[in-house]
């Protein structure tokens, strides 16, 4: 990183980290900036490295099929038009068929089929009942097609007890996440920027 | 001061001496390898010289801080066990942090662009491109992230699809590995392991059980032990004794909060 760099980024951070005292302009400016550059980037990149190479240059080549799904998706624009505003859902159709007919069997597969047949399959032991009971109560907490009442009411209690687990454990890594980007920025700010570091 | 008055910039000013105190001072404490990290280490060590793994960088530069040092072990083992790095990006801030990242460390070893790692760049469709890629990487890619035609460059014309790769590794701090596993492991039956963002490790310890996922390593924590695995000191490694302390710092300011709060609520 070149000095001019290092002094943009460490400006951007302490104007991002002045929201801790009190919102300023300042803050708010570098807010703006942030988004406006990710912004920016997005667009870029996808021009250059999709537009361009994936609709542009088909295009110029003559390319038919690169033709033809440029019309396609140009398509979704009519929707501006209120004439020709049908058009739209054609290629919208595709998307939502394809997306469905892709993803569907693929999510069935990953998320539940194969995870109900690695609990099947596990050892059998303290941890398998501990998962089994984990599954089955959790799924009760959920179930609301009768009223949560004595044995059902108890289970799906367990089910709670479960879910508070899930979440105790997902906010302890939670804050160690936050507190790995504080330590960088940090380590960013020290090092990097003013040299104190060993 | 009650607690209705606590200045909350006090906490932040604590925090942030937690943190920057051990970065200064360093305290050296060693973080133990867990059988996680180990299974991610076992699974690299175990290919053969020459395997052609892809690293994709899926995520924004706001979790770099985090996962930098998780990429940053994990290619400088593939680098030591002479692997061939294929790197792509379905973010598009983690598009540049990752070339970054490959160029500077290729730099290091001389590790030669286009015969021992390229990088294939952006795309934003990620489904489609992840399964595109496994009909046919130089047709969802035509060219490189510099521009050249992706059958210019020798590794390339080594790997066609995932069936040419020993292994996947998305780099994360989202959700993405999620699809990895759905569409490039379900589908087309490449090996998946993934680098995460500490928050995002309970999500994902499950794939583990039904090996829809090869290995996980997790946060600022994972590459430290990682470093440590490897044998050297780097980002994550310093960060732990930061990580450490300021664990402690928010503990005890629980701590004081809740005698605090009970200790004034016994007055009338």
């Amino acid at each position: 990183m070149t000095a001019i760099g290092i002094w943009m980024a460490a400006i951007g951070t302490l104007a991002i980290y002045s929201f801790l005292y009190r919102d300023n302009p300042i803050y708010r400016a570098a807010e703006q900036i942030l988004v406006g550059l990710s912004v920016g980037y997005l667009l870029v990149i996808t021009i250059k490295t999709t537009l361009v190479p994936k609709v542009a240059t088909p295009i110029l080549a003559g390319d038919i099929w690169g033709i033809a799904a440029a019309i396609w998706v140009l398509l979704m624009w009519t929707r501006i038009l209120p004439r020709f505003g049908w058009l739209a859902r054609l290629p919208l159709a595709v998307i939502v068929g394809a997306g469905a007919g892709l993803s569907i069997p693929a999510m069935l597969k990953a998320r539940v089929l194969s995870q109900m047949g690695a609990m099947l399959r596990g050892q059998p032991g303290f941890d398998a009942w501990v998962g089994a009971l984990g599954v089955i109560s959790t799924l009760a907490y959920f179930y609301f097609t009768r009223p949560q009442k004595g044995a059902f009411k108890a289970l799906a209690r367990l089910g709670t007890w479960y879910l508070m687990i899930f979440f105790g454990a997902t906010f302890g890594y939670t804050i160690m996440s936050r507190l790995s980007l504080l330590i960088g920025r940090t380590d960013f700010l020290l090092g990097t920027w003013l040299g104190l570091l060993p | 001061m009650s607690l209705a008055t606590f200045d909350r910039r006090i906490i932040f000013g604590v925090i942030f001496l937690a943190v920057a105190a051990p970065l200064i001072v360093p305290i050296g404490l060693v973080s133990e390898v867990s059988p996680g990290t180990q299974q991610f280490y076992d699974l690299i060590e175990q290919l053969p010289e020459g395997s052609v793994i892809m690293l994709s960088f899926d995520c924004e530069a706001s979790s770099w801080p985090e996962i930098g040092p998780v990429a940053d072990a994990l290619v400088r083992h593939a680098m030591r066990r002479r692997l061939k790095i294929i790197g792509t990006s379905f973010l598009s801030e983690g598009t540049a942090l990752g070339y970054d990242l490959l160029t500077r460390l290729t730099r290091q070893t001389g590790m030669p662009y286009g015969a021992d790692w390229i990088y294939l760049g952006f795309r934003p469709q990620y489904i489609a491109a992840m399964l595109g890629m496994g009909e046919s990487i130089q047709t969802e890619f035509p060219e490189d992230y510099t521009g050249r035609p992706l059958d210019s460059l020798p590794l390339s014309r080594q790997v066609r699809t995932y069936a040419d790769m020993a292994l996947v590794v998305s780099i994360a701090d989202d959700t993405m590995p999620q699809y990895w596993i759905e569409y490039a492991g379900g589908r087309y039956g490449v090996k998946i392991a993934t680098g995460l963002s500490a928050v995002m490790v309970t999500t994902f310890t499950p794939y583990l059980d039904s090996r829809q996922l090869a290995a996980v390593i997790g946060g600022l924590k994972g590459a430290a032990e990682y470093e440590r695995r490897l044998g050297i000191r780097g980002s994550g490694s310093r960060g732990m004794d930061a990580q450490s302390t300021a664990h402690l710092a928010i503990i005890l300011l629980v701590i004081v909060g809740n005698v605090a709060y009970f200790a004034g609520r016994k007055k009338p």
